[in-house]
Order: C-alpha cells, then structure tokens, then sequence
C-alpha cells in the first residue's frame, strides 16, 4: 500500500511539476526583457490543446512517426523513476542503475532521431545531426560526471551516489553538468528554443512535423528531461546525505527552482553559439567533468 | 603553509591555463593571462609570512604581470587595430585536449620527480609544468604576434610558478630580473608589432617568412 | 560424461556430410547442417548448464599427435554461437544465394559453409597445437572460399586476397606461438600451464595473430573489404562468428598462459582505441556493408576492453570486478552475434531487392520492405547497446566492472577510466551511426528507381532474421538465464579464482521486461488516441518550397558529416568537388570517400617502398653467368678479407 502511494506521489512529481520548468525559464527570459510574457502554466495549457487535436501525418512516414515519441516518452519517464528526489529516494533503485540511466536517455534520443528522419525533410535531417553529433561528447562528459560520483562514494547506484558532500570538484562538476544541462535540453547557447528558423535549430527542427498527441509527448517529454537534468544536477553537488529530510526536500526544491532560473538568465545574457564553437564548449563540459573526477580521485588517495 | 588555500590558486591558474587555449578572442585571452598574474602574485604571501620583500613582490607581480603588461598588450592591440579573432595553427578543440592532457600527464608525473618532502602534496610542481606547457602550445599554435606575446607571458608564468619552490632559498633578484627582461620584451614587442603592423598590413607572424631575403 | 563427446562427434560427422550432401541436394545438406548445428548447440547446452566438462584423449594419431579434444565453459560458449549462427545462415543462404540465381557458386556455397561451421567448431574444441594450427588454416581457407563466391568481380577478387594475405600473416604469428611454446612446454598438447613464468612473453605472438583475425584496430586492414565484399549470409558468419574465434584465441590462452605485465594495459587500451575508432570509421561509411564490418572492429574493441579489464583484475588479487568485466565481455560475444548476423541478413535483403550497397540510392524501404525495416530497426537498438536489448546488458556489464575498478582506486583505475569514457563516446557514436544507416536505407522517400520498386524478402531468408531478433530480445529480457553460463566460462578462464560476485541481473531482467511492456503499450496508447483524434495524411514540411525533391533529403555522407569531421585527422577523407559555377552551369559533382586509413596510407605505401626496393635489388640477378663468377669471387674476396682483418691483432 505504502509502495503504490509512494509511486503515484512520485509519478505526480515528475508529471506534473515538469511542464512548470520551461514556464519559469520564459517568464525569467521576459522579465529580464521588461516583457509580461507568457503565464507560468502555459506548457500545460498547450499540451492540453494539442492532446485533444488531430494529426497531420507525412505521407512518407510509417506509423512509427506517431508510436516512437510515446516510447521516448516512457523511457524518459522510467529515467525518472531511477532518479532520486531528496528525501523520497529513488523509485526503483538496484546496483548499477546509474547507468541504465544514461541509456534511457540514449534510446529516447535514438527513437526521437528515427522518428524525426521517417518524414524525409532535410531540416529534420539537420536538427537530427546535431542532435546525435552533439550527443557523443555531452556522453563523454555524462560518463566522466557519472565516475567521478561514484569515485566519490563507491558505489554505481544513483541513491548513494548523490549522498555524499563533494569537496573541492563541486564546482567543477556543477559547471560541467550544467553546460551539459544546456546541451542535451537544447537551449541556449546551443540552440534556441523560440527561433523561427530552421536551419539554425536541433531539437525544434526536429519534431518539425509532429502534430497532436505525439507533439504533446515530445513537449512533455523534453520538460521532463530537462527536470531530470537539474535535479540531477542539485543532488550531486549539494551534500544531500548530511540534511534533514524536511531541509533536504526544500534545499532540492530551491535548488532546482535556481538552476532553472539560472537557464533562463543565461538565455537572456547569451545569445546562440555558432555551430562551430558548439564542440569546443561541450569539450570543455568534458574537462570540467574530468578534473572533478581527477578531484575526486586524487581526494581519496590523499 | 597553507596548502589548501595555495592549491587552490594553482588549480585556479590551470583553470585559466585552458580557458587561454581554448579561446578564440584575443581580448579574452589576455584577460585570463593578466588573471593568472593577479593569482600567481597572491601566492607568495600565502605561502611566507608577509614580510615587506614578499609584499613587495607580490604587488610587483600583480602590478606588473596583473596590470602593466595586459595594459600594454591591450594599448597595442588597440593602437593596431588587429582583427580580435584568434586564427589558430592548432584548432581550439586539439589545444584544449592537448593542454588538459599535459596537464593531467603533469599531475601523473610529478609524484616520480625527486622533490622535498614539503612540496610532495603541493600542486606547485604540476600546475607549474602545465603552465609551462600551454605557453608553448599557444606558442606553437596560434600565429598573431600579441597572442605569442600572451604564450611567451603564460610561459614565464610557469618559470615564476618553479621559482616559487625555492622562495625560502633564492633571493627575490631572480625572480625581478626576468620580470624586468619580460617588461622590456613587451616594450620592445609593442613597438615592433607596430612596425610590422606598418609593414605588413597584418599581424601574421607566418608572414614574417617573407623576410628571407 | 561420455554422451557430450559422442553429440559433438556426431556434430562434426553430420557437418561433414553435409560438405559431402552440399553440391547436390540443397534440402538434404540443410537438414544435415541444421542436425549437426543443432546436436552442437545440445552437446556445448549441457555442458554450460551441467558445468561437466568434458575431455577426450585418443590413440589415434594425427601428425604423430594424439587427439586431444576438449569441451568446456569457454568452448561451449563458442560452440553455440558458431553453431547458431551457422544454421541461421545455412537457412538464409537457401533463399538468397538460391541455385536459380547464382547456378554456379551456391552449390560450392553450400560445401564451403558447413566445412567452415565444422572447421569453426574443431577450432573451439581441440586442445592439440599442432591440429588447432590444421583445424585454424582450414577455416581460413574456407573463408576465402566462401568470400570469394563471386570471384568473377574484380573487387571480390581483391578482397579475397587481402583477406588471406593477412589471415596468413596472423597464422604466421601462431605458427611461431604454437611452435615454440611446444618447443619450450615440451609437447604440443594444450592445457592450463600457468606455472611456467618464462611463457610470459608468448602472449604477444598470441595477440598478435589472434589479433590479426578478430579485426583488433591496426590489424583489422582486411575487415572492411572482405565482409563488404562477400555474400551477406557469409559476411554474417564472418562478422558475427569468425572473428570470434580470435577472440575464443586471445582469451583461451589468456586464460592459460602466464600473462606479462603488460598485458592487461596493452589489451584494453587497444580495445578502448578499436571500440572508439571502429565506430568512427563506421559513422564515415557510405555503402552499408562496410558500415556494418568497421562496426565489427567496434564490438570487438568492446569485448577486448572487457577482456583487458579481467586480465587488469588478474593482477590486482583477482578483485572481483574483473569477473564482470569478463562476463561482459563474453555475452557481448553472444550477442554481437546475434545482432551483427541480424543487420547483416538484414542488409543482404535490402542488397538482393535492390542491387546496391550504397546508402544514398536507397531510401522509404520501409514501404516495400516493413519485415526488414522492423528487424534491422531492432538490431540497429541492439548494437547500439540501447536498453531494452540484448547489446545493454552486456555493455552494462563491462561498465560494472569497469567502474568497480575506478572506484576500488588501484592503479588498474588510471586504465578503466578513459576505457569507460571511451566505451561512453563509443556508444552515442553507434548510436549515431545506427540512426544514419537506418534513416537512410528505411526511412523517407526512395530516392533512386530500384529502391522505389523493391520487394520484401522470401520465408528463407526471413524465419533466420526473425529467429535471431527473437534471441536479441530474449537475451535482453531475460539475461539471468545465461548468467550461469557466463558463470562457467569464466571460471574456466581463471579457475575458481575470482571471487563471486552479486549482479543484480533479475532486478536488470524485469526492468527491460516492463519497460519493453510499457512502451508497447504506450505505443499502442498513442496510436489509438492519434486514430480517435482524426489522422490525415499529408505532404512533409517543406518550408514553402514549391519542388521537393527525394534528393534533397539528408544523405549518409551529410548525415555522418559532422561528427566524423572530428575524426578526420585519422579518417583522412578524400573529396571531389565540382562547384556550381556560372548563368549555365555544367554539372556539379561532390564525392566523398573515406579510404582504409590503415591499409591505404600506412601500409600500401610501405609496401610500395619494399617493392621499389626489392625491384632494385633484383637488378644483380640478371642471367649472365659470368657476372654470378664475379659475385662468387667478389663474396669469396670478401669473407677471405674479413678472415685476415680479424687475425690481425
């Protein structure tokens, strides 16, 4: 009984709180600007239309342009379910996690690629690039983050991984799990989520053609993705192991409401990066994540 | 000794040692050299009890490599009005990997030097190395005359960073007389990246080869 | 004990008929192989689930030897993927190199294939020196047999040729290897001799020529071209099987032979460089089947990081990572396997519908083809090591163990970390070039007239390819059946002597089991709620543009462009380029190919330079023998004054 209450509050959390995470980000970007912008819940109001409305499918594409964002979609979800929150704890937790973690992802990025190739259009083949080129070195610096946590707590699983306090390699890390953040969410400076422009986009280019249901499992998707990204990003700099559950609830719950709030100040101050410097940025993701590790493991020689 | 608060700023100063490979805007780049000397000049009064030749050091190094000679590089730079992209022999991305590779190389190595027992647990040896390193990478791979100025400054940083070993034992002389030679560099250097400014229409040390004859 | 022995030699026998059967009655040869494949598979089944293992010496003299044949955990894992795989094949090869179409080769396909199983099998099971060096050379020319069925196309020819050129020079290395360590052993009888420090150094000749076979990163020259250039069905065993056997070769004597110091560092950092590489290369690739071998080089770099890991563990008190690692390693033998002979089936099909390999003529296959799409899609997961198939249980492993090292913070972790991040790199590359090969042979619009008019493959070639996805989703669903197995063979690799280890595979194999129930599910959700909201079909998003055309769609060379830029300075990509120029522009051309970096700037050119050299020499040999007086009594000069120089003191 405990279990299934403890799933639905955990399905709720992630399902519903997701779609709040762009909202802040676009109200951040239009109070920075002097604008009103739109409301915070605007996401749920937009995926509320697009679940009622038809599709307009590519007369070239099979039917699993509309079944693979769904099965993005619960991978995406499943990922979730292996991320601890705080106090909660992870929804289901065994040795070695963390790294199926990682290749959930990786099949949601798979699924939305094919998905976005079975049209045929050559912008959904640029966005498509980008997005799996990209991908190879946020991977590199995904891996390096993912070892220098369980150097620092040997172990392989994400509950005790992002326990304990991090020393010196916090900050690196946080640098580097943030540009990582950036990168694999598709936002600034790697691509701009409100262009209009499709040579210049990744991730909108590629669901250009989706309508319907699948766009609002992509949309949904995506903000939980990138939920996923900041709490990650909380849990393993800050010492969550050492607090209080109450204070360590909290503490992740501002934690996340900054790094998002931090997303949407860099999309304010940023502009995008040219395609060419892209690498450069991710590599220095890769570092960062590397001296932390290198921090980590030197801290436990010594 | 504080060592932690010293590594610290070593590890700081290797931080910027890859910001400097990995930028391609010249403004930048003399903005994390003249961070590093604001940085390398703190460390001397970490590291001795402040007395007033070390403080006199320390604000020599920070006036000197912190401000004066970044004010120059900046004057020259203006008063030349280079194009401020980088245009680099070696790519950003190889730079980058090649500097965080020799950095972690240096770090894997030091243990196997024969140094003192005191300076076994300190970055000094490492961040020294590595900053010797990404002097001569930016000196191999990047060709405008200011940004090899900025490999030859992060170079002497790496020298100044060795120096540091031997604080206790070496009379400050030393280290004034390579910051002497290197102001005097720069004067020097200003004025010929004027005249090959004046020469050349650019600031292409590649083109210097034209001079053969 | 003794029926396992009996199954296998009636295994071989049955093989052998078949090589007898093969030329004339294509039915009868296909039950003989199916038969001896499947009494194989039984025979090595019970003696992975028994654990028994099972030994046999002979009086029978072979060479002045007696036979020595030996079945254990190890060998039976071999024996089961040489025997599945060749009886998937067998059945596939009925449908697509049928006797109607290829009247002169498929009955010599036939003989060749079951004498290449057999061969494959005797490899995996003698334990004689000198009759695994006589069962090793016969599968290597089988090989060049099979390869070159189509020896009347120039390129085939070419391939064949490279393939046996380096295939002996490996042998080479094993003829020196099994040679000496008779020499220094004291007989050619194979077995645990782990004692004897001062074999040591003879891994590295092992290395070196079983390197050479499994396609390891500078020794895979011949890889590419062969298994592009052979009939799919015989690329798939060649991929999926006979490189293994260098890897059976490399962990076989690992296990066997004391290792030098050395040996886990150099194992693991070539395969971390042939994993990265490899799938570099084959991100680069425009014809299918060459995208399909480089990533042969990349799952074998995979199973060496693996394998390289253990022998790391072997030498820091055989920590119990290395016992993951292992067994990583060998289920990733399994499953590459499965999912290469899969693609490669695959790729034949879309090969025998449309006649050609490059990707950029196809395209929207997945209209006339569905079956082969769906199944290539499915292996295209798998070998992109995508949850929930068979490639991320495997790969999870070898991380395990992997992480385990860098965790346990012993000098082995300075070589697991970038292993790690390596095999990390690796596998968003795979997945990358997985993405592209599919897109472009499956998905859009067709963008040539024989892709456009292709048919779906027959039953014969299908039910093989059914069968093998089946084992992809079975060993991914439930990999806590075959843990025992790997079990086994691991302790054979080290006997006993890693500690056990608790992997939590049950908890892994319901995990995939209901996230592969989820998604179909939500899958099945979505298309339902998308059928009840109203679906159109209409044009793709064109962005206003009047005249879109199948050319404009991205093609292998754009797609793989970006990320195998940054692989340039190795993949040295050579291009033709005939801009637009002018009110009436002549036509414009842009081709790209990427060459056999190692084979073409490496190694031919060094061979050019000993061919210049040895063209020179051979000018003093000329046919006048008066001139061969003057060299005897110019070498006789010379010895008498070298005699005098050194009696002068």
């Amino acid at each position: 009984m405990n279990s299934i209450l403890d799933l639905i509050l955990r399905l709720d959390c992630w399902l519903l709180l997701a779609p709040l995470l762009p909202g802040i980000i676009n109200k951040v970007k239009a109070w920075v600007a002097g604008r009103r912008g739109p409301p915070v819940l605007q996401l749920y109001y937009d995926l509320a239309r697009l679940w009622k409305k038809g599709v307009v499918m590519s007369t070239l594409a099979s039917p699993a342009f509309v079944i693979l964002p769904a099965v993005t979609w619960v991978a995406l979800l499943s990922a979730a379910m292996l991320m601890p929150l705080g106090p909660l704890g992870a929804g289901l937790t065994f040795r070695g996690d963390a790294l199926l973690w990682l290749y959930l992802l990786a099949l949601g990025r798979f699924c939305t690629a094919w998905a976005a190739m079975e049209t045929g259009s050559a912008f959904e083949g640029m966005g498509t690039v980008r997005e799996v080129s990209y991908a190879v070195l946020a991977e590199a610096a995904l891996i390096a983050a993912v070892l220098t946590l369980s150097v620092q707590s040997g172990s392989i699983s994400w509950v005790t991984m992002l326990g304990p306090p991090m020393g010196a390699g916090a900050a690196l890390l946080a640098a580097g799990l943030f540009i990582v953040l950036l990168s694999e969410n598709c936002r600034v400076p790697f691509d701009d989520p409100n262009t209009h422009l499709e040579l210049t986009m990744i991730h909108e280019a590629m669901v250009l053609d989706h309508s319907g249901p699948p766009l609002a499992a992509i949309l949904h998707g995506a903000s939980m993705k990138l939920l996923l990204f900041t709490v990650l990003l909380v849990q393993a700099v800050l010492p969550m192991s050492q607090l209080k559950p109450l204070a360590a609830g909290a503490v992740l719950a501002c934690g996340v409401l900054g790094v998002t709030v931090a997303v949407g100040l860099v999309e304010s101050l940023l502009a995008r990066f040219a395609f060419r410097r892209v690498p450069l940025l991710l590599t220095t993701a890769f570092l960062l994540c590397l001296f932390a590790l290198l921090v980590a493991w030197k801290g436990g020689l010594a | 000794m504080n060592h932690a608060h010293l590594n610290l700023l070593i590890g700081l100063a290797m931080g910027l040692n890859l910001l400097a490979l990995g930028t391609s805007r010249l403004p930048l780049l003399i903005r994390a050299m003249s961070a590093q000397g604001v940085i390398l000049g703190v460390m001397p009064t970490l590291m001795e009890r402040p007395d007033w030749r070390v403080l006199l050091v320390a604000a020599a190094t920070i006036g000197g490599k912190g401000l004066f000679i970044p004010g120059m590089l900046r004057r020259a730079m203006r008063t030349v009005q280079i194009d401020r992209e980088l245009e680099p022999l070696i790519g950003f991305v190889p730079s980058i990997l090649l500097g965080a590779g020799g950095t972690i190389a240096a770090l894997a190595l030091t243990p196997m030097l024969p140094l003192l027992p005191e300076h076994a647990n300190s970055l000094l040896v490492p961040g020294a190395l590595a900053t010797v390193l990404t002097g001569l990478i930016l000196l191999i791979g990047r060709t405008k005359a200011i940004s090899q100025a900025c490999g030859y400054l992060i170079l002497e940083n790496g020298i100044y960073l060795f120096g540091l070993l031997l604080i206790q034992a070496m009379p400050l002389m030393v280290e004034a007389g390579v910051l002497l030679d290197l102001t005097v560099g720069v004067f020097i250097l200003g004025i010929i990246v004027d005249r090959i400014q004046r020469a050349f229409d650019s600031l292409d040390t590649r083109k210097l080869t034209a001079l053969h004859e | 004990m003794m029926y396992e022995g009996v199954v296998v030699g009636v295994a071989v026998l049955l093989l052998g008929l078949a090589v007898v059967a093969g030329p004339w009655w294509p039915r009868v040869w296909l039950g003989l192989t199916l038969a001896g494949a499947a009494a194989a598979v039984g025979a090595a089944v019970v003696v992975l689930v028994t654990g028994n293992e099972w030994e046999w010496r002979s009086g029978f003299l072979i060479g002045g030897e007696g036979l020595h044949v030996r079945l254990d955990g190890l060998s039976g894992l071999f024996v089961v993927l040489a025997a599945g795989v060749g009886a998937a094949g067998a059945v596939y090869s009925l449908g697509y190199w049928a006797e109607r179409q290829y009247p002169a080769s498929a009955a010599r396909s036939r003989t060749w294939w079951s004498g290449m199983v057999a061969s494959m099998l005797l490899v995996v099971t003698l334990s004689n020196g000198l009759h695994f060096l006589i069962a090793w050379e016969a599968f290597a020319v089988c090989g060049y047999f099979l390869i070159t069925l189509e020896g009347e196309k120039p390129a085939v020819r070419a391939a064949g040729w490279l393939y046996l050129a380096a295939s002996h020079a490996g042998t080479v290395c094993l003829f020196a290897f099994f040679g000496l360590l008779a020499a220094k052993s004291g007989g050619w009888e194979l077995g645990p001799m782990r004692g004897d420090a001062s074999l040591a150094p003879m891994f590295w000749l092992a290395l070196a020529g079983f390197g050479m076979k499994a396609g390891l990163f500078p020794l895979h020259i011949w890889l590419p071209s062969a298994h592009a250039n052979a009939p799919s069905h015989v690329s798939a065993l060649m991929s999926g099987v006979a490189i293994k056997m260098g890897v059976y070769g490399i962990v076989r004597f690992s296990g066997w032979l004391p290792l030098p110091a050395a040996a886990g560092w150099v194992v693991i950092g070539l395969g971390a460089v042939s994993a990265l590489l490899g799938i570099a290369f084959a991100l680069a690739q425009n014809d299918f089947k060459r995208l399909l071998a480089y990533c042969s080089v990349e799952n074998v770099g995979i199973i060496m990081i693996g394998v390289g890991a253990s022998m790391l563990a072997r030498g820091h008190g055989d920590a119990p990572w290395g016992r993951l690692a292992l067994a990583g390693a060998l289920l990733h033998v399994w499953n590459h396997g499965a999912f290469k002979a899969l693609l490669f089936f695959g790729a034949g099909s879309v090969l025998h519908a449309t006649g050609t390999r490059e990707m950029s003529r196809l395209g929207g296959l997945w209209q006339r083809m569905p079956w082969t799409a769906g199944l290539f899609a499915l292996g295209a997961v798998a070998v992109a090591g995508l949850p929930p198939l068979n490639g991320f249980v495997s790969e999870w492993l070898i991380y395990l163990g992997l992480i385990d090292a860098v965790a346990g913070k012993q000098a082995s972790a300075l070589a697991a970390m970038p292993a790690a991040i390596f095999l990390a790199m690796a596998g968003a590359l795979a997945l990358a070039t997985f993405a592209k090969a599919g897109a472009t042979m499956f998905l859009g619009a067709a963008r040539t007239k024989p892709a456009a008019q292709a048919h779906e493959c027959g039953n014969w070639m299908l039910v093989p390819m059914v069968t093998l996805a089946g084992i992809c989703l079975g060993l991914g669903l439930a990999p806590v059946l075959v843990w025992p197995a790997l079990e086994r063979a691991a302790d054979v690799w080290h006997a006993g002597c890693f500690a056990s280890v608790v992997v939590p595979l049950v908890t892994l194999g319901w995990v995939q089991l209901g996230l592969a129930g989820l998604m179909a599910t939500a899958g099945t959700m979505l298309w339902r709620k998308v059928r009840a909201n109203n679906l159109r079909r209409g044009p793709t998003w064109d962005c206003g543009y009047a005249a879109p055309s199948a050319r404009m769609q991205y093609t292998s060379g754009s797609f793989g462009g970006l990320a195998a830029a940054w692989f340039g300075w190795i993949l040295r990509p050579q291009r033709m380029l005939r801009r637009v120029r002018g009110h009436f522009p002549a036509e414009a051309i842009r081709l790209d190919r990427v060459p056999e970096t190692m084979l073409e700037l490496v190694i031919q050119p060094l061979a050019e330079r000993v061919m210049q050299l040895s063209t020179a020499v051979r000018r003093l040999q000329h046919g006048h023998l008066s001139v061969y007086i003057l060299y005897v009594v110019a070498a006789l000069a010379a010895l008498t004054g070298l005699v005098l120089l050194e009696n002068v003191p």
